[in-house]
C-alpha cells in the first residue's frame, strides 16, 4: 500500500451528453466526481454498468472532454471545462488498455507492440530488446509474425498491455480489460499484470464490475454509485503483497472487504 | 479445380464463337482463325504494338491523373465533414454529367491529340475512386484513431496508418472497376477522333467493312483489360495479406 504524493486529482468533474435530436434530455454520465490518485498506487473502481467509468477513463486519457470541474496531473490542470483542444494520452503520460480491441489488424503482433515506440521516435535496440522481454514475460514469443486476427482474445489483450508497458508511461488507465475473458484466461493475465507491477510500479486506475477482481489487484478500491457516478465509498484493501490472485479468495480480508463492497452494490 | 473449370468455360466460348461464324458467316462474325491470322499479320507489321502502347500510355496518364487525384481528395477531406457534405451535391452532379457527350467539347479544348484522351479518361475514372475511397476514409473506427493517438501518434500517423489502412480494401474495389474503364474510355476516345490507337484500329476496320479487323480490335482491348485486372489481383492479395481471407470461410 503505497502512500506516495498525490499524482492525479479529480475535482468536481462532470460529463454530460446531449441526446440525439428530440430523443430525451442530457444525461450526466458522471457528475460532482472527486477523488485522488497517489503515486505508485494501483487503484481499482467498481461500479454498476452504466455507471459512466469508461467515460471517466476517457476524460483522464483526453480523448474526451469534460462538461464540469477538472483533473490536475501533479498539480498542473490538465483538464478542464474550458480546457483548449484535447492531447490525447498527455504526452505519453497516460497508457490506455480500453475494453475493446484497438490492436492494428494489419500489423502483425510485434509491429503492433512496437508502434507507440515507431511513432514516438524512440525506436532502438534498446527498446526492441525490453519489448521482446516484456513478450516473453506475458507467453508471447514465438507468435510476433502473426496478425491479430490469427490469435486468441487473451493474446490478444497481453499484447494490448505490452504495447502501453513498452513505452513506459508513469500512468496506465485500463478500463475492463479482462471482460471479455473466460475464468482461467482472466485469472491468468490477472497474475501477469500483478507481476509486470511488481517489476515496475506504476500507477494504475484499472475499473472493473468484478468485486473480485478490484479486491485481488487494488491498494484502494472506489465505489461508484449509478450514473450520474459519484464515488459512494472508499476502501483500503488490507491484503499484503506480493498477492496470488489463485489463492486470493482464501486469504484474511478478502472475505469481509468483498461482502462490505457487494452491499454497497446493492 | 478453378483453373480447370475456368478452362473449361473458356473453350466452351470458343466453341459458341465458332459455332456462330459457321452458322452466320464470315460477314457477321468472323472466326477465331482468322482473328489469329490477323493478330500474327499487325505483330509482325509493328500495328499492334503501336497501337496498344498508344491507347495504354493515354489510359495510363488518364488514370494517373483521375485516379490520383479520386485517391487523394478522400484523404485531404478527412479533417472537414463540413465542407465533404458541402461538396457532395457538386460531385454527384460533376459524375451524373454523361462523359460521352462532353467528348466533342473535349476535343475543341485539347485537340485530337493525346491530351483529350487524357483528359477523358481522367474524368471517368476520378469518381470510381473518389466515391469509393470516400466511403473507406469514413469506415474508419473512432476507437482505433483514439487509441493510436493517445500511444503518441501525431495526425500524420492517423492518416497513413489508420486512414489508408481501414481504406485499402475500398481503393481496391475502386481500382477494379475503374482500370477497365481506363482502357475503354481511351477507347472511345480513340473512336471519336485519333489517328493510332486501338480505338482508332477498330474505328478504321468500321469505316473500311473489315469485320476481322473489327473482332481483333475488341479482342486485344479485352485481353489487355484481363492483364491488367490479373496484375491488380496479385497487388491486391499481397496488399490485403494481413486480412482473414474469404477462402477461409463463405459468409
Amino acid at each position: 500500500m503505497s502512500e506516495g504524493a498525490v499524482l492525479l486529482e479529480v475535482r468536481g468533474l462532470g460529463r454530460r451528453f446531449e441526446p440525439r435530436a428530440d430523443r430525451g434530455e442530457a444525461v450526466f454520465a458522471i457528475r460532482d466526481l472527486s477523488f485522488d490518485v497517489r503515486e505508485q498506487e494501483f487503484l481499482t473502481i467498481v461500479g454498476p454498468s452504466g455507471s459512466g467509468k469508461s467515460t471517466l477513463l476517457n476524460l483522464i486519457a483526453q480523448i474526451d472532454a469534460p462538461t464540469e470541474g477538472e483533473i490536475r496531473f501533479r498539480g498542473r490542470p490538465i483538464a478542464a471545462a474550458t480546457a483548449g483542444a484535447l492531447r490525447p494520452g498527455w504526452d505519453r503520460q497516460f497508457g490506455y488498455v480500453t475494453q475493446d480491441d484497438t490492436l492494428l489488424p494489419w500489423r502483425t503482433l510485434i509491429e503492433n507492440v512496437l508502434f507507440p515506440l515507431r511513432v514516438q521516435g524512440r525506436l532502438s535496440a534498446q527498446t526492441r530488446d525490453r519489448a521482446s522481454e516484456l513478450m516473453s514475460t506475458v507467453g508471447l514469443e514465438g507468435f510476433e509474425r502473426y496478425y491479430p486476427h490469427e490469435l486468441s482474445g487473451g493474446m490478444r489483450k497481453r499484447a494490448a498491455l505490452i504495447r502501453t508497458l513498452v513505452y513506459d508511461p508513469p500512468v496506465i488507465l485500463m478500463d475492463e480489460p479482462f471482460g471479455a475473458l473466460d475464468a482461467q484466461t482472466r485469472t491468468q493475465l490477472q497474475a501477469d499484470l500483478l507481476r509486470l507491477w511488481n517489476l515496475g510500479r506504476k500507477t494504475i486506475v484499472f475499473v472493473t464490475h468484478d468485486i473480485a477482481e478490484a479486491i485481488a489487484l487494488g491498494d484502494r478500491t472506489l465505489v461508484f454509485t449509478r450514473a450520474p457516478a459519484r464515488v459512494q465509498s472508499e476502501h483500503r484493501i488490507p491484503i499484503a503483497r506480493p498477492r496470488d490472485v489463485r489463492t486470493i479468495y482464501g486469504v484474511d480480508g478478502f472475505a469481509e472487504t468483498y461482502e462490505r463492497i457487494r452491499k454497497e452494490l446493492q | 479445380m478453378i483453373v480447370r473449370g475456368r478452362v473449361a468455360l473458356g473453350v466452351l466460348c470458343l466453341a459458341i464463337w465458332q459455332a456462330g461464324h459457321w452458322a452466320l458467316g464470315a460477314d457477321w462474325i468472323s472466326g477465331p482463325v482468322d482473328i489469329v491470322r490477323r493478330l500474327a499479320e499487325i505483330t509482325a507489321s509493328g500495328e499492334l504494338a503501336r497501337h496498344t502502347m498508344a491507347t495504354l500510355s493515354e489510359a495510363a496518364l488518364g488514370f494517373l491523373l483521375g485516379g490520383g487525384a479520386g485517391m487523394l481528395l478522400p484523404f485531404a477531406l478527412r479533417r472537414s465533414p463540413r465542407l465533404t457534405a458541402a461538396l457532395d451535391p457538386f460531385f454527384t452532379a460533376a459524375m451524373g454529367v454523361p462523359k460521352l457527350a462532353l467528348a466533342p467539347l473535349l476535343i475543341l479544348w485539347f485537340g485530337i491529340g493525346v491530351m483529350s484522351k487524357v483528359v477523358f479518361v481522367a474524368a471517368v475514372v476520378f469518381f470510381f475512386l473518389f466515391f469509393n475511397v470516400l466511403a473507406g476514409v469514413r469506415s474508419i473506427d473512432p476507437r482505433l484513431a483514439a487509441a493510436v493517438r493517445v500511444l503518441g501518434a501525431r495526425e500524420w500517423t492517423v492518416t497513413w496508418e489508420i486512414a489508408w489502412h481501414t481504406a485499402l480494401p475500398y481503393v481496391f474495389t475502386g481500382l477494379k472497376v475503374a482500370l477497365p474503364r481506363a482502357i475503354s474510355a481511351a477507347v472511345v476516345g480513340e473512336f471519336i477522333a485519333a489517328d493510332r490507337g486501338l480505338g482508332y484500329y477498330i474505328n478504321t476496320a468500321r469505316a473500311m467493312a473489315d469485320p476481322v479487323g473489327l473482332f481483333t480490335g475488341v479482342t486485344v482491348v479485352t485481353v489487355l483489360v484481363l492483364a491488367i485486372d490479373a496484375g491488380l489481383e496479385r497487388v491486391q492479395a499481397r496488399s490485403l495479406a494481413w486480412r482473414p481471407l474469404a477462402r477461409d470461410a463463405t459468409v
